[in-house]
């Protein structure tokens, strides 16, 4: 089962071009499931451990600010652009080119809602 | 005048903890950054950690005088400081290596247990049949002479339709831009 379910997100993974990876953690960076192009470059520095719990840190502090809690983050890089969404206690991140069609990458989001109840099982306390 | 303008501040804060308290409870059990992750080894989430105020109520919790307050007072002292922005907090949030290894490890059994119980929501069932349930049943049966002689009355007739389509040329269908 988990190979279809890897089959699925490498799909998605496909459907947009110039998307390089996927990955689903928890708030603090420990990964769940991950899917790259590996044939594409090398994008580690957005999955690097220490990465994602600063954006779940900084949703947490910018929703202080008086601006509300917002969903995601999309953070343009000179040669990539990381879109980290807060699917608390799950942190969704996608990897692309610069000039990757952002709106599409977001639009995945409701393609990956119903794993991600079920992944939300696996982190949580009963 | 500086010491009544501390007291108002001090005033208009508790305010807003109190207002605070009231949205943290209408948002029932919504997850956040503090929700609780898997109990028991792998509770040490550098996020609880941050906003942990319990432990400086705790400090402090000698010099107060009743219970009640007591609760009233660390439930003030942690809501200020999940409300105060807090900088800092972005250093410093590394999880230990051995711990998240061991996460990775939990996280991938729990993950096997649960994905065998689940219905790929991906898969699709395909074939013609697939809207109706239990169709063994209904292919093993004979189907009766009426529905067959039926089926061909209306494959003759939409035949018959198909081939009296005809075109009625009137106009040309590219008509040339009149350019003066």
């Amino acid at each position: 089962m988990s190979d279809d379910i890897k089959n699925y997100f490498n799909g998605l993974l496909h459907k947009v071009s110039g998307l390089y990876v996927i990955q689903i953690t928890d708030r603090d960076g420990v990964p769940l499931l991950r899917v790259s192009n590996s044939q594409e470059k090398n994008v580690d520095f957005a999955l690097m451990p220490s990465f994602i719990p600063t954006f779940t840190t900084a949703c947490d502090q910018a929703s202080k600010l008086g601006l509300g809690r917002n969903k995601a983050i999309i953070s343009m890089y000179s040669n990539y652009q990381v879109v980290q969404m807060n699917k608390l206690p799950l942190i969704l991140t996608f990897v692309g080119a610069e000039d990757c069609n952002t709106g599409h990458i977001l639009a995945l989001e409701h393609q990956v809602d119903g794993y991600l109840e079920d992944m939300k099982l696996a982190v949580t306390e009963p | 005048m500086d010491y009544l303008r501390s007291i108002w501040e001090c005033l208009a804060s508790i305010c807003n903890c109190w207002h605070c308290t009231d949205e943290l409870g209408s948002q029932g059990i919504e997850p956040s950054e503090r929700t609780h992750l898997l109990a028991d080894s792998v509770n040490q989430s550098p996020a609880l950690r941050r906003s942990n105020s319990a432990d400086l109520s705790n400090d402090y919790s000698q010099s107060l005088p009743k219970k009640d307050d007591q609760n009233a007072l660390s439930r003030l002292v942690q809501n200020t400081a999940i409300n105060m922005i807090n900088v800092g907090a972005l250093d410093s949030h590394t999880l230990e290596h051995q711990e998240y290894t061991d996460r990775i490890k939990l996280y991938s059994q729990r993950l096997q247990q649960q994905w065998n119980n689940i219905q790929h929501p991906g898969f699709v069932q395909k074939g013609l049949l697939k809207d109706v349930p239990n169709h063994q049943s209904y292919l093993s049966k004979g189907i009766p002479s009426d529905d067959t002689a039926q089926m061909r009355v209306f494959v003759q007739k939409s035949i018959a339709g198909v081939l009296s389509i005809q075109v009625d040329h009137r106009e040309a269908v590219v008509v040339p831009f009149e350019i003066p």
